[in-house]
């Protein structure tokens, strides 16, 4: 064993032990960074070296250590598992958020929505029934009825805004989707790269990682590793990242490029391929806008058309004030946007056919029988019809709701375990600092120690005084 | 045993989550506070919110009852008001015939005297039949005018359909009639009332024996006829007046259901809030302690 040998022990002891307070720095410096991995330096004994020839020896124990590589504590099935769940989550909570708003929007229960309104349209007919000369009984139905028709207007105008936001919300979406997956080809390419020059990819990995959960967050995409280092990003098996290479999300149909309607569900393709099932924000916001809006402005549609055909057919049955017969458009409304367009047809109060009996044309006098409007009353029959769509919409709300929570759960234990594996604790870090601290001052100690032995051998041997 | 790992960064999104889920029950309990109800939106409770709106439909229609009834109950005392009044002035009528038609020896002067009080008597009742309730005549079925009588004792009024006339719905499925239409009362033109009357003072003048007999008899039948409108009337009223109970009952009970299902208990709420708070306030403690020490604070 040289002589000399040790000293270089101690130097690659110091070099490693360098290396560890340098990983440490770093850890330390990026502990609340997003996306960051915790780095583990892993030590390598440098052995002897290995037998040259048969009969050849060598006596060296050990030449130190030295520093193989910087490991990025990840595990990548956690990874996939927390894509995974990312995806589900942002799916339920563009939900939640959307059907929260439409649901403040129905004003229910209280008096102020459509089942008060109908209450107050039965009041004032009852009313007109009380007193059927009275014009200012006849106005109040009018004016009653008028408030039911906003009341109905107002909720399919909320839902139709809410409708409009999420196709706006789903372009820019898409757009997003499209950059970052620009982005991680990009960052696919410096991969690819530095590890042909076998540089530190550790932080372009950080990087893909956190551009690859992204997308599984907007699109419910699964990514798979590359043999360089890069990551792939298929959407329900189409291939979005591919290397370096990408292809376009596009919306196929459902939406226009000016963020209107084109009355087809939403569609999708990746490239030219034809892509469904999204998860993610994209599919949420499809999910939205394929079914639980159009539902809900459905069940309203029925109601309304319910609601105006019942009184209009009634109405006709009647005579007005004038003595002419009910005109067929108390509610006047186009199909097929029936809830949207509903008005009160009528705006003279006299034409309101509240007599179930004409005005004989010879006499002056006017004709106070009620029986119409009595029946008007009885025409009135949505309301079983709309506690039902009220029920149905905040059990829709409530289930979304609750399985956002559910999820939220999920989603926190998965993101839970991926911290535990990857997080920076400082305690920890604290404690290599320390140990590499020690260690470096040992090495030193033993370069003193040699060289003091060395100082011996060489100065004082031999010395007798 | 494994000791799982714990980094910083995982206790101090632990305890945001913790604060947050906190701060959340915090803010619903505050919100049932504060609006003094259970259920704010649907979503709270699909199937209450259902029972609610139902309610408040049916409390709604209640109240509706109630009014409709108390606007019956006005026009049918109205109603039994002026046919008491019309029996007393039939009485009145009768009794002058029974005097001209017992008084053999009467002369033509007294007997133009009594013939002028039955004009009267005839012109006092048609003003009486005229009778309205809020304007409109209250013998005149369905017309739109204000009479229901003509100054000649000719009813104008305007017959309900078969079956109808003026009804107020006091109850789900419940409608009562409160008008009398004039010939019911008074019998129809020709053979009403008036025309009784007439007859009784041309006798009158005329000293018709024979005349002011028949004219007994028929104001006799009048006056029954009526005194039965009269009963009817009251029969109605109590009707009525049931139905008008019924509705009180029933609003009450209903705005207690509705209450019940509707409105926070607010003893609870404010045990909750205590609760939740007192929650809230030991996981900002906690995270302060927790979060504060690290190996750290004891190296040097």
């Amino acid at each position: 064993m040289a002589s000399f040998s040790s000293l270089n022990t101690a130097l690659s002891a110091m070099r490693y032990q360098q290396v560890v307070l340098d990983v440490s720095s770093t850890n330390i410096a990026n502990g609340g960074t997003d996306g960051y991995v915790r780095r583990r330096v892993v030590g390598e004994t440098v052995g002897a070296p290995a037998t040259p020839a048969i009969w050849s020896r060598t006596n060296e124990i050990g030449a130190g250590v030295r520093a193989s590589g910087v490991d990025r504590m990840v595990d990548q099935y956690l990874d996939n598992r927390g894509r995974a769940e990312h995806a589900k989550q942002s799916y339920l909570d563009v939900q939640a958020d959307a059907l929260a708003r439409v649901e403040t929007g129905l004003a229910e229960p209280g008096g102020n929505g459509v089942s008060g309104a109908l209450a107050d349209f039965r009041s004032t007919l009852h009313d007109l029934v009380n007193a059927p000369g009275s014009d200012a009984a006849r106005s109040q139905v009018l004016s009653s009825a008028n408030t039911l028709a906003d009341a109905i207007r107002l909720q399919a105008r909320n839902l139709a805004d809410e409708a409009g936001d999420q196709r706006s919300r789903l372009i820019a979406t898409v757009q997003e989707v499209n950059d970052t997956a620009t982005q991680l080809a990009a960052t696919n390419h410096s991969i690819a790269a530095a590890s042909l020059t076998e540089g530190d990819t550790a932080s372009l990995l950080d990087e893909r990682d956190r551009l690859s959960m992204k997308l599984a967050e907007l699109t419910g995409g699964t990514a798979k590793i590359r043999d360089d280092g890069g990551m792939d990003v298929e959407v329900r098996g189409v291939s979005l990242v591919a290397g370096t290479t990408t292809q376009q999300l596009q919306i196929a149909a459902g939406v226009n490029p000016d963020g209107t309607a084109d009355g087809n569900p939403t569609a999708y393709t990746i490239g030219a391929t034809a892509v469904t099932g999204l998860s993610g924000d994209v599919g949420g916001i499809s999910d939205l806008l394929d079914h639980k809006l159009p539902d809900h402005l459905a069940g309203l549609n029925a109601i309304a058309k319910q609601l105006a055909d019942d009184i209009n057919l009634q109405h006709t049955q009647g005579y007005d004030a004038t003595g002419a017969a009910g005109t067929a458009t108390f509610f006047d409304y186009t199909d097929p946007d029936v809830a949207a367009s509903l008005t009160v047809g009528i705006t003279d109060p006299k034409q309101l056919a509240a007599s179930s009996q004409p005005k004989d044309p010879a006499s002056p006098v006017m004709v106070l029988d009620t029986g119409n409007a009595d029946a008007l009353i009885g025409a009135i029959k949505v309301d079983d019809g709309y506690q039902r769509l009220v029920n149905q919409f905040g059990t829709v709300v409530a289930s979304t709701k609750r399985l956002a929570a559910n999820q939220q759960a999920l989603t926190s234990q998965i993101d839970s375990s991926r911290e535990q594996l990857a997080g920076v604790s400082l305690d920890e870090e604290t404690v290599n600092m320390l140990s590499a601290q020690r260690a470096y001052e040992a090495a030193a100690r033993v370069m003193t120690t040699i060289d003091s032995m060395l100082d011996t051998l060489i100065n004082r041997t031999g010395m007798t005084r | 045993m494994a000791i799982s790992r714990m980094t910083q960064k995982m206790m101090s999104d632990r305890a945001l989550l913790g604060m947050q889920a906190g701060l959340d029950r915090l803010s619903k309990v505050q919100e049932q506070l504060t609006t003094g109800r259970v259920i704010n939106r649907p979503s709270d409770d699909p199937t209450a919110t259902t029972s609610a709106m139902r309610i408040r439909g049916s409390v709604a229609a209640q109240k509706q009852y109630a009014r409709n009834a108390n606007d019956a109950l006005a026009w049918l005392n109205q109603t039994d008001a002026t046919l008491a009044s019309m029996t007393d002035q039939v009485r009145r009528a009768k009794d002058i015939a029974l005097q001209g038609a017992n008084d053999g020896a009467m002369g033509p002067e007294a007997r133009e005297a009594l013939a002028t009080e039955v004009d009267q008597i005839r012109k006092g009742l048609i003003a009486t039949a005229n009778g309205t309730y809020l304007g409109r005549p209250l013998f005149g079925g369905v017309t739109g005018g204000s009479a229901a009588y003509a100054a000649d004792g000719t009813w104008i009024g305007v017959p309900a359909a078969a079956g109808q006339g003026v009804t107020r719905t006091v109850g789900e499925g419940v409608q009562i009639r409160v008008d009398v239409e004039g010939p019911t009362a008074l019998g129809p033109d020709g053979d009403s009332l008036f025309d009784h009357l007439d007859a009784l003072a041309t006798a009158l003048r005329s000293g018709s024996s024979a005349g002011m007999a028949t004219a007994i008899g028929k104001l006799g039948s009048d006056s029954a006829r009526i005194t039965d409108v009269q009963s009817s009337v009251g029969a109605r009223t109590n009707r009525v007046e049931q139905a008008q109970t019924a509705a009180g009952d029933a609003q009450l009970s209903l705005t207690n259901s509705l209450s019940e299902i509707e409105n926070a208990d607010i003893a609870k709420a404010t045990v909750d809030l205590q609760l939740q708070e007192v929650a809230y306030q030991a996981a900002l403690s906690a995270t302060a302690r927790v979060m504060q020490p690290s190996l750290l604070d004891f190296l040097r």
